[in-house]
C-alpha cells in the first residue's frame, strides 16, 4: 500500500482512539493484526526484556508469531543472543532488524537466530525499543516478507505500536509485569548504598532515621537472599532491580 | 531532600543565581549532550523567546543545587508549538486557552537519572497544574518519552504524526492534568506529601497571596 493519498494519520489516530474501547488482549491482537497487515507485517510481539534472572516467557505481553517459532525461540534462549534485543537495549530509536549489528563469524548463535527466523518467513523486521522511567525495558518487534517501511509509514506504525503497548500493559498489569521484588524505598536505599553512601548518609539524604535505613536494607537483603549489604547491592545491580 | 521550587516573574529575583545556573545546565544538556544545535549560543546559556516574565520554572533543588527543571508557558501567547512546530499538530490542531500551558525544557542532571528526581518533577507539574486550575499541558517531545508518560500515568494524546526534527522522531502531545495521574506518579516514586516549594515574594504594592495564572 504505497498510495500517496493513503491517510496514515487518520489510520493511526483512529487506531489509537479505538484502543481505549478494547477490553481484552485478544481484541488488541486482532486490532493490531488488521492495522499492521496494511504495511505487510505478518507477525509481531510485545514483550518486556528479561534480566538475567527472568525468563523470556514470563515477559511476553502479546504475540502473534508463526506456529512453532515461540517454542524454538524460548527453548534455545535466543533472547540472550538476539542482536535485535541487544540493539534494543542500547537505543531509543526504532530500527530495522538488518541494522542490528553482530559478528557473523564469532557470534554463531546470533547468526543462528537471525537465519532461523527467515525460515519462518520473518525475513524483514522492525523493532521499537521501550525504555521506562525506572529501568523498565521492553520492545515491540514486527516482521514479514514484504514490508511497507518508509519515512511516511514508520511514524504511523511507531505511534500505533506504542499506544497498543500501553493498552496491553493496562490489560495485563494485574496478572504479571516487571515485578521488581523490592519496594521503592528498598530500591532507593540500595541505590545510595551502591555508590558508597553509609547508612547515616543515606538517612540524611532520604530524611529518615538510620534505623529505618537499616530496616529497608535488611528487608532488601532477605528478599534477594544476599549475605551482606554489598552482596545485596551487587545482586540488585546484576538483576537490574536498581540502576546507578 | 529535593524540592521543586516554583519560580515565576514575581519571585525570580530570589532565584537569580539559580536561574542562571539553569540556563547554563540547559545548554550543557540540550546542546552538548542531546545535540540540539539550534539552541546553541556563544554565551553557553540556553535562553529562548519563552524565557521571559510569563515563564514559570519548576526547578528541582537539592541543598541549593539544581538537579533538574522544567518550564511552563501560557498557550494564550505565541509559544513554541504555535510558532516553531505548528506542523506537528496538523491532525488535531494547536490547543490553546487560559487553562492550557505548554511544558518545555524538561531536564535532569546526569547524576540523578535513576528515576526518583524524574518522579518528583513529574509529580510537581501535576501538583502545580492542579493547584492553578490548569487542565491540559501541551508538549513537543521525542517519541521515547511516550513510554515514560505511560509508566508515570500521564495520559498523553498525539496532536499529529511524529516527524523528524533535527534527526529525532518528535511528536506533539496534549496531556491531561488529573489527580489520578498525580497519585500514580507519587506512588511510582515512593513520594509522600507535596513536592512543591513556593517562596512568595512581595515587592512594594503586591499582595501576599499565591498568584493564580488563570486569566478570565
Amino acid at each position: 500500500m504505497t498510495s500517496t493519498t493513503f491517510d496514515y494519520a487518520k489510520e493511526a489516530f483512529d487506531f489509537i482512539e479505538d484502543l481505549d474501547r478494547l477490553g481484552t488482549t485478544d481484541e488488541v491482537i486482532n486490532k493490531m493484526e488488521s492495522a499492521l497487515t496494511l504495511f505487510g507485517f505478518e507477525n509481531f510481539i510485545l514483550t518486556g526484556i528479561p534480566n538475567p534472572q527472568q525468563r523470556f516467557e514470563q515477559m511476553v505481553l502479546l504475540r502473534k508469531w508463526p506456529s512453532g517459532w515461540f517454542e524454538i525461540y524460548a527453548g534455545q534462549e535466543y533472547v540472550r543472543v538476539d542482536p535485535v534485543i541487544r540493539l534494543c537495549k542500547q537505543t531509543v530509536n526504532p530500527f530495522e532488524w538488518s541494522e542490528a549489528p553482530y559478528n557473523r563469524e564469532i557470534e554463531t548463535k546470533a547468526h543462528e537466530v537471525m537465519t532461523r527466523a527467515t525460515e519462518f518467513r520473518m525475513a524483514r523486521g522492525f523493532c521499537l525499543p521501550i525504555h521506562g522511567l525506572t529501568g523498565y525495558e521492553a520492545c515491540i518487534s514486527m516482521s514479514g516478507t514484504h514490508l511497507d517501511l518508509t519515512p511516511r509509514t514508520k511514524p504511523a506504525i511507531h505511534l500505533m505500536a506504542l499506544y497498543a503497548f500501553d493498552r496491553v500493559r493496562q490489560l495485563v498489569l494485574p496478572t504479571q509485569q516487571m515485578k521488581n521484588p523490592l519496594s521503592a524505598r528498598e530500591r532507593e536505599v540500595l541505590q545510595w548504598s551502591a555508590i558508597g553512601k553509609t547508612a547515616s548518609e543515606v538517612a540524611e539524604i532520604m530524611e529518615i532515621t538510620e534505623r529505618t535505613v537499616t530496616f529497608h536494607l535488611e528487608r532488601a537483603r532477605e528478599k534477594l537472599s544476599a549475605q551482606s549489604k554489598i552482596h545485596a547491592c551487587v545482586k540488585a545491580l546484576q538483576n537490574r532491580l536498581i540502576d546507578l | 531532600m529535593t524540592k521543586i521550587h516554583v519560580v515565576t516573574g514575581q519571585n525570580k529575583h530570589l532565584y537569580e543565581d539559580i536561574l542562571e545556573d539553569s540556563f547554563r545546565l540547559r545548554h550543557e544538556i540540550f546542546v552538548q549532550e542531546r545535540g540540539w544545535k539550534t539552541l546553541s549560543r556563544a554565551d553557553g546559556r540556553d535562553v529562548d523567546a519563552y524565557d521571559n516574565e510569563e515563564a514559570i520554572y519548576l526547578l528541582a533543588l537539592d541543598d541549593g543545587k539544581i538537579v533538574g527543571g522544567q518550564r511552563l508557558f501560557p498557550t494564550t501567547r505565541p509559544h513554541m508549538l504555535s510558532e516553531v512546530f505548528p506542523y506537528l499538530a496538523s491532525t488535531k490542531g494547536i490547543p490553546s486557552g487560559p487553562d492550557i500551558f505548554e511544558w518545555t525544557r524538561y531536564f535532569v542532571i546526569r547524576q540523578r537519572r535513576t528515576g526518583r528526581t524524574d518522579c518528583r518533577l513529574l509529580a510537581a507539574i501535576q501538583e502545580f497544574a492542579l493547584e492553578q486550575g490548569i487542565s491540559q499541558l501541551t508538549a513537543v517531545v521525542e517519541m521515547w518519552w511516550l513510554p515514560r508518560f505511560q509508566e508515570a500515568g500521564f495520559k498523553a494524546r498525539p496532536l499529529g504524526l511524529p516527524q523528524l526534527v533535527e534527526n529525532a522522531w518528535t511528536v506533539a502531545v496534549q496531556i491531561d492534568v488529573s489527580l489520578d495521574t498525580l497519585l500514580h506518579v507519587l506512588k511510582l516514586g515512593g513520594i509522600h506529601g507535596s513536592v512543591l516549594e513556593w517562596q512568595k515574594a512581595s515587592r512594594p504594592g503586591e499582595g501576599h497571596h499565591r498568584p493564580r495564572f488563570m486569566k478570565g
